[in-house]
């Protein structure tokens, strides 16, 4: 036996036949409907048609059908539907056009419903019950494409004309909602509606309805896409002269319906959500025994309305039922997964429909149903809140997934989109200062931290050394908190009055810690056995406080004389702890020779602080006048480094002085003075040394040497000699020079008298001045 | 020759290599054998080169130096626009050209008035080296006229297409001096000599149809006898001939018109519809034996697979059917289909004389509707009757020539297919009142349940004929009573009269549901009283002649029986009035209107007229 096999490429809409040996030709024919509409995704098998294969071109073909030697296609062309026969020979596999009747299109205006017009046209092929089909595919009821139709039903359908001219008749049921019929041998012909749903036609088949084993379908089936169903049977006289004629019964079933077929006495169809069985004999039943009349078909349309579930899902495709070994009506089903399904529907499930039940079966029936209905309800309802959670858990999971790998991502602390900063603050709260660490928490990812996430906060003193049990000290905060949205920031304050003097500098590490337990439960994460770690730590960065950030700076409005409270050695312990945080960037170290007070002094380059503080100070304000001093302190006092600052309080911004006396964190009092010295000491009277020779006592006599050498030199550059009276001014380098002049003369002179040492002891300090200048 | 080597090839003459590129690809692709659908695939790839190397050269603005290139390629674009139907595309392409044209010789473009702008074309480009380019396109535009049968248009710009005819055919020798100097011009896709000596055969057919659709037969054949004289291809040739038949037909010469239409058939064997034609003339006069020939040579050369056109070389991108396709045309070249011709044949057999032959004609249509390949490629309707009336009319043709089973095999099919959708009772109204019926589908379906109740009598009646046919009187005379059972349960019904029992005077027109009812019930009562005759039951016997000769008073079988009967039965005075009044209305002339089936049964016992005369005379002595 010769098999069709079809392609339909829609892109290019040709219909590409091809002939292939295959051994059940009855099967073939049969599984060519579903075969072509799976066939069209799969465009990519053109490829191994080979041009000898191709047994006509014909655009836009839509469906087709095979009959006994006759090829049908359906295509949609401009504003018609073609109907063409084609003829196939029997010895070779070429084509021979018979006919072509078209019916026009009824437009239906819009795009939405113009796309529908792409899609498959449903097409059987209907005998009269009484004419045998001439080839090897009749064998009593048939597949779905070709039926038997009762010979009455026929003739009042088709004609007395087909009937006679034992034609098959061309049933299709057209994408614009029409069914037109055509008598394949009856010349010229046309395409002629039978009736219109005015919706898609799904499917269009025939059903024995009633009679069983006559081979004979009682009445034709037409399914619309929104569910509108159109039963067509004969219609027996119900008076002495009326005459028996065709009924077309319309129902509606809930739509959109997909796919469908015929069994015996039902129609099955599938809505894409649930597969339906709709029986035709209780119908046929209510109108053969009441006639035709109005009643009649209402009751007939009431009779449509109830299609039974059998809750089957997702089937897009199905195939006529077949009765199996045990008498189970079975339906092949394929799946929009592509899933082939087989479903058993249970005994005499067909048959339910005939067996008439009771009025009390039916009242139980009905509470049994509302029953499981509301069960079913709150199922529904239950499942959906439980997947509703799941995604919600997921979606927060996945937050945190993104947020770690953020963070793990950078290695350089500093740059971490979500890190901290702190500022230090003293609060007075019931007569007692406290100092604070206000911390914030910055979050300049694109996440949210949600809930879950905690702030973890590990104070330590950096030098723990000085403990005497050597242990680390440290004090952990935990915050947890909510919702943290991009750009977001969280203020945390932890107090740091706990800490005494000695403790500083203080090491404040971050991290966040997010732990299943908040979003799981302990009951569910119990759960879990096999989660050991339940919290995920990502470390941010480390801020350092140190001892300049805990000054209570005294206001200098408000002088008030700070009582020293501690005693005499912590106050140097204090000084040490200074000193030895700020080692690393002292240049010399002194110890002060009072005894009452300790003091501390750290010689910087003037030079280096003008190029650094100055230069920023201008840059921000360039008119003010700045001091040297003053900006010094400014910037001890309220810039640190590591992401600390120290919070000003009230109009102490700007300082004024070079003095600041503030308290320390264990309230002893410190004084912080910026000086310029040069040559290691300090001129009071600048004017009366240069001009009248007025030195001070406390001098030594090198100083004083110095000091007289340095005068002269100035002397001879402004008054004397070179610029007086001149328009530019003196300038220091004219002057160093000069000094340094001066100095190579005495180095010589020192040398010539091999007073080495007294060379160094008058002139080191210019030495070392020079050298840093 | 040196100089030539060195010199950069020009736009110009890429151009041209290309135009010359695509023709000659063109004239391979016709030499070889191709299919209609290759064939056209290639038109629409050629077309749509042409009109790309087109839209380059428009590129430029139109000088004088590629003027003479720029219209050749139109021209060639524009007959594959045409070509391929494309009539719209191609007049545009016209307008283009012409403003181009205008554009180059400084000119202001014209109204869009097709005659004008042409004219005023031709004057300007006069005494040019582009006059003989622009009038290819001129004839262009001519073809698209006659194919959009704008014959006005053409009628209007007579003078102009005239002289364009006269250049063109000036220009041969012109051309072929040229050829010889310049091997690089560019060349035509058609040869616009060819396409004017098509257009100008096809015009003179078109006009000459045009004007004999009309009724003004003696200047239609003007026209036809001007068309045949010039060089046409053989099938214009034989449409002429074809058309001056009909011109003769119509002034009411039919053998001049026979004269014509076989010129047509000896030119073209593929012209059908000349048989068909001639057909007409021989029923016309009356001639049934040449009818029937007609018939029968038309019916085969129907069924021959038609061969396919000759190919004319020069003029087979623009064939005479894209030309020719007016609808007074098409009107005279129609030819029913094989079926219908072959339903006629068969009847005219049957009705006259040949019933063997007609026998086998009924066969062989029958053969044909159940055969599933029918060659049946066109869907135009044939005027066929209704199956079950062909079914009906090979009943009777078998039951005329002794084949009464068969016969009976026939009837059955017929009553088995009707009976369930037999109606209990059915009012036949008025045939005044049904034709103002406006709800056409209960009334079609009315129709339709008559004329089954009717299809059905008829096929029990002529059962009865054939049971009578084979002597057994008791089978026939069931069947006539079925007959009228069925016939019973027709009412008839005028307008604001109650339904009512129908008598003979009501029937005043043949052809009518009523008169067929009236004729069934008249034969089926004639029938059951000769039944009743050969079983001796002459009382009965009386009853059903008579009441048959009031249903249908022409039945010339129930007139004389019905006096056979009087005569047996001993009333001979009145038997011979029977018989006189009979014979008296014996005229047979309305045979062929009425169906085959309702005609009165030749075979079944019968009367001798000449004995019947005979004891007529006998008795005017007595």
């Amino acid at each position: 036996h010769k098999c069709l096999v079809i392609l339909c490429y829609m892109d290019e809409p040709e219909l590409l036949c091809l002939t292939s040996t295959s051994a059940h030709s009855d099967t073939d024919h049969c599984l060519l409907s579903p075969f072509l509409s799976m066939v069209v995704s799969l465009e990519s098998y053109i490829g191994w048609i080979s041009g000898e294969s191709l047994a006509f071109r014909e655009e836009g073909v839509l469906s087709m059908l095979v009959t006994d030697s006759v090829l049908m296609t359906l295509s949609h062309r401009d504003n018609t539907w073609l109907l063409t026969v084609y003829k196939m020979t029997k010895q070779s596999s070429s084509f021979e056009m018979l006919r072509s009747c078209s019916v026009p299109l009824v437009s239906a205006g819009s795009a939405k419903e113009n796309r529908s017009l792409e899609r498959r046209p449903a097409l059987i092929c209907v005998r009269s019950g009484d004419t045998p089909s001439t080839s090897s595919l009749s064998s009593g009821f048939l597949s779905d494409r070709h039926v038997h139709l009762e010979p009455l039903l026929f003739k009042l359908l088709f004609g007395v004309d087909a009937a006679l001219a034992k034609s098959p008749v061309i049933l299709c049921g057209l994408p614009d909602g029409r069914l037109c019929f055509l008598p394949l041998h009856l010349p010229g012909t046309q395409l002629r509606v039978l009736h219109s749903l005015e919706q898609p036609v799904v499917f269009v088949g025939a059903s024995v309805a009633v009679e069983t084993g006559s081979g004979r379908a009682l009445c034709l089936v037409a399914v619309g896409e929104h569910g509108r169903v159109v039963v067509i049977k004969t219609c027996k006289a119900a008076s002495e002269g009326g005459s028996s004629h065709a009924g077309f019964t319309e129902g509606c079933v809930p739509g959109p319906v997909v796919w469908a077929c015929v069994g015996q006495q039902c129609l099955y169809f599938s809505t894409g959500s649930d597969l339906l069985t709709l029986n035709l004999s209780e119908e046929s039943d209510g109108t053969e025994s009441r006639g035709w009349d109005k009643e009649a078909s209402s009751k007939a349309a009431a009779g449509l309305q109830s299609p039974t579930s059998l809750n089957v899902c997702r089937l897009i495709a199905l195939t006529g039922p077949t009765h199996n070994a045990t008498g189970d009506v079975e339906l092949l089903g394929l799946s929009v997964r592509g899933q082939l399904q087989r479903i058993t529907l249970p005994v005499g499930k067909e048959d339910s429909g005939l067996s008439k039940s009771t009025p009390m079966q039916v009242s139980r029936s009905v509470r049994d149903l509302v029953s499981a209905i509301g069960d079913v309800c709150e199922r529904a309802s239950v499942l959906k809140s439980a997947i509703k959670f799941k995604n919600q858990l997921l979606q927060h999971l996945n937050q945190v997934l993104n947020i770690s790998c953020l963070l793990m991502g950078w290695t350089n602390s500093e740059e971490k989109p979500i890190r901290c900063h702190a500022m230090t603050s003293w609060s007075r709260l019931l007569q007692k200062d406290s100092l604070n660490l206000m911390c914030v928490l910055d979050n300049s990812s694109p996440y949210f931290l949600e809930q879950g996430w905690t702030l973890s906060t590990t104070v330590f003193p950096l030098s723990h050394s000085h403990t005497p049990q050597g242990e680390r000290s440290s004090t952990n905060f935990l915050f947890p908190f909510y919702n943290l949205h991009p750009g977001g920031q969280l203020e945390v304050s932890l107090p740091l009055s706990a800490a005494d003097d000695t403790s500083f500098p203080i090491t404040v590490s971050c991290a966040l810690i997010f732990s299943l337990t908040s979003l799981l439960g302990e009951k569910e994460l119990a759960s879990l056995h096999n989660v050991q770690n339940t919290s995920v730590t990502l470390p941010l960065n480390t801020l350092t406080v140190d001892w300049l950030h805990a000054l209570q700076v005294n206001s200098t409005t408000t002088h008030k004389n700070p009582t020293p409270q501690t005693n005499i050695s912590t106050t140097a312990d204090n000084i040490q702890a200074f000193l030895s945080s700020r080692g690393n960037r002292c240049l010399k170290k002194e110890e002060g020779t009072q005894t009452e007070k300790y003091s501390a002094s750290v010689q910087v380059s003037s030079d280096l602080l003008r190029d650094t503080l100055v230069m920023k100070s201008l840059d921000l304000e360039p008119q003010a006048p700045v001091d040297v001093c003053v900006s010094l302190l400014d910037w001890l006092l309220s810039d640190g480094p590591g992401g600390v600052k120290r919070r000003h309080q009230g109009d102490q911004s700007v300082l004024n002085a070079p003095v600041v006396h503030a308290q320390g964190p264990s309230r002893c009092t410190v004084k912080l003075t910026a000086k310029e010295q040069i040559l290691g000491f300090e001129l009071q009277q600048p004017t009366l040394s240069l001009l009248l020779g007025y030195l001070p006592d406390d001098l030594t006599l090198s100083a004083k040497y110095l000091l007289k050498i340095c005068g002269a030199a100035a002397k001879k550059k402004t008054t004397n000699t070179q610029k007086w009276l001149q328009l530019d001014p003196p300038v220091l380098e004219d002057w160093l020079k000069i000094v340094d002049e001066i100095h190579k003369m005495e180095r010589l002179t020192f040398m010539l008298r091999l007073q080495d040492e007294l060379y160094m002891m008058r002139w080191g300090k210019w030495i070392s001045f020079f050298k840093y200048n | 020759m040196a100089h030539k080597l060195y010199k950069p090839v020009s736009l110009l003459d890429t151009w041209i290599q290309e135009n010359n590129n695509l023709v000659n690809k063109w004239k391979q692709q016709e030499g070889g054998m191709n299919t209609w659908n290759q064939d056209q695939s290639n038109l629409k790839c050629l077309s749509s080169e042409f009109h790309k190397l087109l839209m380059k050269i428009q590129g430029v603005p139109l000088l004088a130096d590629h003027a003479q290139l720029e219209l050749t390629v139109m021209y060639n674009a524009c007959v594959y626009s045409v070509a391929l139907s494309q009539f719209s595309e191609a007049e545009l392409l016209f307008a283009q050209a012409t403003e181009r044209v205008l554009q180059m010789r400084g000119e202001k473009p014209v109204t869009s008035d097709p005659p004008v702008f042409w004219r005023k074309i031709m004057k300007s480009l006069k005494d040019t080296d582009l006059n003989a380019s622009i009038h290819w396109l001129l004839c262009l535009q001519w073809a698209v006229w006659l194919a959009t049968c704008r014959l006005k248009m053409i009628l209007e710009l007579q003078e102009e297409l005239s002289s364009a005819l006269d250049l063109l055919c000036t220009e041969v020798c012109d051309d072929r001096r040229r050829k010889g100097k310049s091997p690089d011009t560019p060349l035509l896709v058609l040869d616009p000599r060819r396409l004017v000596e098509l257009l100008r055969v096809c015009t003179l057919i078109a006009h000459g149809a045009e004007k004999l659709s009309e009724g003004e037969s003696s200047e239609a054949l003007n026209d036809l006898q001007n068309a045949s004289s010039l060089p046409a291809p053989r099938t214009l040739v034989a449409y002429t001939h074809l058309l001056s038949g009909s011109c003769f037909a119509h002034m009411s010469h039919p053998q001049m018109a026979l004269q014509c239409y076989r010129k047509a058939l000896e030119t073209d064997c593929h012209c059908v519809s000349a048989l068909y034609q001639s057909m007409l003339v021989y029923r016309q006069l009356r001639n049934t034996p040449a009818e029937i020939q007609a018939l029968r040579l038309l019916h085969s050369a129907l069924m021959l697979p038609s061969a396919t056109e000759p190919v004319i070389a020069g003029t087979h991108l623009l064939s005479q059917s894209l030309l020719l396709c007016s609808q007074s045309l098409s009107s005279f070249l129609s030819v029913p289909s094989a079926l219908s011709v072959l339903h006629s044949l068969a009847l005219k057999c049957v009705l006259h004389g040949r019933v063997s032959e007609g026998v086998e004609h009924y066969l062989d249509l029958l053969a044909v509707l159940h055969s599933e390949d029918q060659h049946q490629v066109s869907s135009k309707a044939p005027h066929l009757p209704r199956l079950p009336e062909l079914y009906l009319e090979a009943g009777a043709a078998l039951l005329m020539v002794q084949r009464p089973d068969d016969c009976i095999t026939l009837c059955e099919e017929v009553i088995n297919t009707t009976q369930d959708l037999l109606p209990e009772r059915v009012v036949l109204e008025e045939p005044e009142q049904k034709g103002e019926a406006i709800n056409g589908d209960v009334c079609a379906e009315h129709e339709d349940k008559v004329e089954m109740l009717l299809w059905s009598g008829a096929a029990y009646l002529l059962q009865g004929h054939c049971h009578t046919h084979l002597k057994d009187w008791k089978q026939a005379m069931t069947h006539y009573t079925r007959c009228m059972n069925l016939l019973m349960k027709v009412r008839f019904k005028k307008i604001g009269c109650q339904p009512q029992i129908l008598s003979a005077d009501m029937v005043d027109e043949q052809g009518t549901d009523l008169c067929v009812l009236q004729r069934l019930k008249g034969l089926s009562l004639c029938g059951r009283g000769i039944c009743f005759i050969q079983t001796d039951q002459l009382r009965e016997a009386l009853r059903d002649l008579q009441l048959s000769l009031q249903a249908f008073p022409e039945c010339v079988g129930a007139g004389l029986w019905c006096g056979e009967v009087l005569w047996r039965l001993g009333r001979r005075q009145e038997a011979a009035a029977c018989w006189e009044k009979t014979w008296s209305f014996t005229t047979q002339s309305t045979a062929e209107n009425i169906r085959l089936y309702l005609q009165e049964p030749q075979t079944g016992p019968l009367l001798d007229s000449i004995e019947l005369r005979q004891k007529i005379q006998e008795l005017v002595p007595t």
